[in-house]
């Protein structure tokens, strides 16, 4: 990698003004930025560290008040805590299938939730492709596998985040800092596909921090599960993943939160198959039926289209483990 | 007395026929009961700590006084000439030192198909330039500063395009290695598939694996005057010596090449790499030493590979399952280089009593990374096509995979009529099946698919000379191995001692084994073909025979006891005609330093019977037909490879083998993009090797018989055999749960869901 400056934040404010400056830019755990630098994808003049930021490790609980999880709260934190393990289990199970434990031990909550594609075109150098700035996207007519089936424009890269659908399927908010902004925004509404003149997975600009990750409590029927696909036991990224969070009155599911990864440039809201869900008996057809509307629409590549199938089997089963 | 004499000896599935000077006759294998204390026992490696806590150096810990680092500069292009190379702008960097390319080295052939800077670069990762600086990030900072102006050409990245006769050429006589395919025959084809019952023809295809080895290759070179040493990541010092010499104009004994300590090679370390070559004339260039070690992007472009098959394969059999004829026709994706193509159709050669077949390989050039030997080369793809094909032949005969194969059984060597010289694999079978629990009964089948899948191993393994070795016996009563082979983390030196402890009679703390340095050591072979064991242990045990033997005759005049009465144990003598036993120091305390030197050198192979490892490995799966996981749930293994020295280091080659089977069926391939040449997952995240929780139950044992014809030891090799069956047991089991088959590795969720749609 490249040279650069390397700043300890001192509180937030400084952090934002800091990352204000041009080339300058956040680094926590590292373990995405540094992997960019040494492919010199990008070459920062300085980089500010935020792990000085104590108060961004903590994580509270409150009935009422919900799950408060610091930006800088590793995957392993989330992975371990036992009210996370026991009232959030999506989280937990999402931080826990990612990566590897020494990933999980460096990664942080924040980081993940703002990481790159992994998409191995944009992430070599010698690919000029359209997310980078240039002309055309490498993968469209190229090794496209792993890319997107849903959704896709100028760009064909996936989301890589685990804990992304876990956490819009529990309806998490976060908290955003920027020079003049301390707002919160559904975590929902943070990804955006990347447009001609946003090229980027999230609307987070440059000097804007997600300081806290908001989780509100799930109504007590309610249950969850993550499912995911990897080409190996671990150490991957998803193929296919299915957050799904239900709960039910009665027999009926009341409320039904389905998010797909590993499908699209954004964590993927299967808002069709939730109204299938919602008000009804669980069956197997129902769920058939979920898990259909949940690939409505696709439009594989030459060898994605396997995804197509994977997602409907992992939806299905989501499904069908919650119901039972 | 050496001897000249004209040998055959097979290796990697290649007859060859050399003179050599053979010596070390006359010391014959131990009889299988023969009480021994170190050979054949649980040795933990004498080398182990250093190696677990970071003191062991590896090429990359070298480091040297006034050192300099270099990074190649690799093309972007799959096919290019460079028209110009304008370094000035690096060359003005401060930090660099130097600027390598074609324009300022001299011009050295390499590998006889290119040169080391060559003006014409043939895929994307050859080398173009060489920046050596004061550390490597300088240097990585000075090679985007390198204006290179490229004429693109043509180029062809698919073995079957490539042998088209309008596709881009890489070389002028065309794609085709040697102009013609390797074709091997014997019976008569025709005839054959006319006395069959049962003809089947399927067309199987493997993919481009890549070695990683979790030490790189890489290379630190040190001139002291005219003298030259090089500490290199390799599996061969005598080679690596003889290569830099050859090209640097140097008489051997100025080059010295030293490996003690290694993180793996597979193969791909067998040759000398061109890193090394640059990393010596850098060092010329510069009067300082120079380190090029190679990064994970780099291994998996530039460093060798098993390369890509596509395997025709048809077959004849009566309706008894009886052989009666067998055709390969297999096309192998050379890349852009290709020194010893891998022998694809070993396996059907060999592996079953067939007496009308062929053999036809077109090894071809194309725009890639070149293949390189990996662990096992040609007999893992091939095996997978052969055992594949086999279970489908027993599918449509009605019988049993393992039965089918029993049919077809043979003690006689198919490509040379000659015996084997021991074979277990039946055996192993019968052993591998109880084991196992084969067959086993269909059970109901839901979403989650059971099957199983059996598959058998052929491979030589039986060593050859020259390979030498001194034993030399410390007037303190320890004894010194000394060879010049090298431990690519097998447990060699580990081997080497217990040995050597076993002839000599000594505790084996009491011995050291020093290595990997062809000033200090004596020659032997590459670490490849599973053959060091069967080359250089036999010449240790010669050495320590003959040191042994001096011992004994000076304790006689000592100890004023008949020699014939005297024997070694622990590092004592004892006789009836002494009191009790005398330590060997004391011995030797009172004669100044006088020093026992044995020499010892690796007998010749036998002519009249064939030496090989043979073995059976039994695959439980599970696939998931929702979601098109495949979970190899357990491997039975039963090998054999004569007699074992160490039951530890041969556990790890056994599950080594296995585990990197198991990612070349289920994970691992080298992706490169089709329009562009580049290999798209130039890394570990997606070039996915078995990770720990991948990893399935492994039951292994061996068929411990000594091989009495092999070598003085009636030891094989076992670092090859292990991975040769597992891709295609596992295929088979794949096949057997699913009700289809997939014909192409490896099994990925893509194509299980794939297979399944239809």
């Amino acid at each position: 990698m490249r040279s650069f400056e390397y700043v300890n934040a001192t509180n937030i404010k400084t952090a934002i003004a800091l990352l204000s400056e041009p080339a300058t830019e956040a680094i926590a755990g590292g373990t995405d930025l540094l992997g960019e630098l040494k492919a010199r994808l990008r070459s920062p003049r300085r980089l500010v560290n935020l792990k000085t930021l104590a108060k961004l490790r903590e994580i509270r609980y409150s009935p009422q008040a919900g799950l408060r999880l610091g930006a800088l709260v590793t995957l392993a934190e989330i992975e371990r805590h036992p009210v996370i393990r026991e009232r959030f289990s999506i989280l937990a199970q999402a931080a826990a299938s990612a990566a590897t434990p020494q990933l999980r031990n460096m990664g942080t909550i924040g980081g993940n939730l703002c990481q790159k594609p992994r998409c191995w075109y944009y992430r070599n150098k010698l690919f000029p492709c359209w997310l980078k700035g240039g002309e055309k996207c490498f993968a469209e007519d190229g090794e496209n596998k792993y890319h997107a089936i849903l959704g896709a424009d100028r760009c064909h890269a996936v989301h890589p985040s685990d804990l992304a659908p876990a956490l819009i399927a529990l309806d998490a908010t976060l908290r955003v800092v920027g020079p003049d902004l301390d707002g919160e925004i559904s975590l929902e509404e943070l990804y955006t596909k990347p447009t001609e003149s946003h090229r980027q997975m999230t609307i987070l600009g440059p000097n804007e921090l997600i300081v806290e990750i908001r989780v509100p409590t799930p109504k007590k029927a309610a249950r969850g599960i993550y499912l995911k696909a990897m080409e190996r036991q671990s150490w991957s990224f998803a193929l296919v993943s299915v957050a799904a969070q239900l709960s039910f009155e009665g027999e009926r599911i009341a409320d039904a939160r389905l998010v797909l990864g590993g499908v699209a440039a954004i964590p993927w809201r299967a808002k069709d198959s939730e109204r299938i869900l919602i008000g009804q008996k669980f069956s197997e057809e129902l769920a058939e039926r979920a898990a259909e509307a949940a690939v409505a629409g696709a439009q594989p590549l030459r060898e994605n289209a396997y995804k197509v199938p994977l997602a409907k089997g992992l939806v299905k089963r989501a499904l069908e483990s919650l119901a039972g | 007395m050496p001897k000249v004499i004209k040998t055959k000896t097979e290796f990697e599935g290649r007859v060859l026929e050399e003179y050599v000077v053979v010596e070390g006759e006359g010391l014959t294998a131990w009889d299988a009961q023969a009480p021994l204390k170190f050979v054949g026992k649980k040795i933990p490696r004498i080398d182990g700590p250093e190696r677990a806590t970071g003191k062991a150096a590896y090429t990359f810990d070298v480091q040297l006084p006034g050192m300099l680092y270099g990074k190649i500069l690799r093309s972007p292009h799959p096919h290019a000439r460079i028209k110009n190379i304008n370094t000035q702008r690096a060359e003005t960097l401060p930090g660099v030192r130097a600027v390598l390319c074609y324009k300022n080295t001299p011009k050295i052939s390499f590998r006889r198909q290119t040169f080391i800077f060559d003006e014409i670069v043939r895929y994307v990762g050859d080398e173009v330039a060489c920046v050596i600086a004061d550390d490597e990030e300088i240097a990585q900072d000075a090679l985007e500063l390198i204006e290179v102006e490229y004429e693109i050409l043509p180029f062809v990245l698919d073995p079957e395009e490539a042998l088209q006769p309008n596709a881009p050429k890489l070389y002028p006589d065309g794609n085709l290695l040697g102009g013609q395919p390797e074709v091997y025959q014997r019976g008569n084809l025709e005839q054959g598939f006319a006395q069959a019952d049962v003809v089947i023809e399927r067309t199987f295809r493997t993919q481009c694996a890549l070695h990683n080895c979790m030490e790189p290759h890489g290379s630190v070179a040190l001139w002291e005057g005219d003298s030259l040493t090089v500490w290199d990541s390799t599996q061969h010092i005598f080679g690596v010596r003889e290569g830099l010499a050859r090209l640097l104009g140097l008489p051997l004994h100025k080059v010295r090449v030293i490996k003690k300590y290694m993180g793996g090679g597979f193969g791909s370390k067998n040759n000398l790499g061109k890193y090394t070559v640059i990393a010596a004339l850098a060092a010329r260039m510069t009067g300082r030493p120079v380190k090029i070690v190679l990064d994970r992007h780099e291994e998996n472009l530039a460093t060798g590979n098993r390369p890509a098959s596509i395997q025709r394969l048809k077959i004849g059999a009566k309706r008894d399952g009886a052989l009666t004829a067998l055709e390969l026709k297999a096309i192998i994706a050379a890349g852009a280089y290709c020194l010893w193509p891998p022998s694809v159709g070993g396996p059907a050669r060999e592996l079953y009593a067939c007496p009308n077949l062929k053999t036809e390989q077109y090894t071809v050039f194309t725009n890639t990374g070149p293949l390189s030997a990996f662990r096992a080369p040609g007999y893992v793809e091939g095996t997978f096509a052969l055992e594949s094909l086999m279970d489908e032949l027993a599918k449509e005969l009605g019988m049993d995979p393992l039965e089918l194969r029993l049919k077809n059984y043979t003690e006689i060597d198919q490509t040379t009529g000659r015996p084997y010289s021991t074979k277990g694999l039946r055996e192993a079978y019968e052993r591998g099946a109880k084991l196992f629990g084969w067959p086993r009964r269909p059970e109901p089948q839901g979403q989650l698919r059971r099957g199983v899948g059996m598959a058998s191993q052929i491979w030589s393994g039986n060593g050859m000379p020259p390979a030498y070795a001194l034993v030399k016996i410390n007037p303190d009563g320890t004894a010194t191995v000394i060879t010049g082979t090298q431990d690519i983390g097998t447990g060699t030196k580990t081997v080497l001692a217990q040995i050597a402890a076993e002839e000599l009679g000594f505790p084996i703390e009491k011995i050291s084994v020093e290595i990997g340095d062809t000033q200090m050591g004596l020659y032997a072979p590459l670490s490849a073909g599973s053959m060091t064991v069967a080359s250089v242990g036999p010449a240790v045990r010669m050495a320590a025979h003959e040191a042994r033997q001096q011992l004994l005759d000076v304790a006689a005049q000592v100890l004023e006891a008949p020699r014939e009465s005297l024997t070694i144990t622990d590092g004592l003598l004892s006789s009836p005609a002494l009191q009790k036993p005398v330590a060997v120091h004391e011995v030797l305390k009172n004669l100044e330093n006088f020093m026992i030197i044995g020499r010892g050198a690796r007998e010749p192979n036998p002519e009249d019977v064939t030496v090989n490892t043979f073995g059976a490995q039994f695959a439980e799966v599970t696939v998931d037909t929702e979601t098109g996981e495949v979970k190899v749930e357990r491997i039975v293994a039963v090998h054999d490879s004569g007699r074992v020295i160490n039951p530890l280091t041969l556990s790890s080659q056994i599950e080594g083998g296995i585990i990197q089977g198991l990612g070349y069926a289920l994970f691992e391939q080298r992706v490169v993009d089709r329009n562009t040449g580049v290999v798209v997952n130039d890394n570990l995240e997606n070039y996915k090797v078995p990770t720990a929780l991948d990893i399935p139950e492994i039951v292994f044992e061996m068929v411990e018989r000594p091989d009495p014809r092999a070598n003085n030891l009636g030891a094989k090799g076992v670092g090859e055999p292990p991975i040769i069956p597992t891709a295609a047991a596992i295929a088979n089991a794949v096949a057997d749960a699913l009700g289809v088959r997939i014909y192409e590795l490896p099994l990925t969720r893509e194509k299980i869901l794939k297979a399944l749609q239809h």
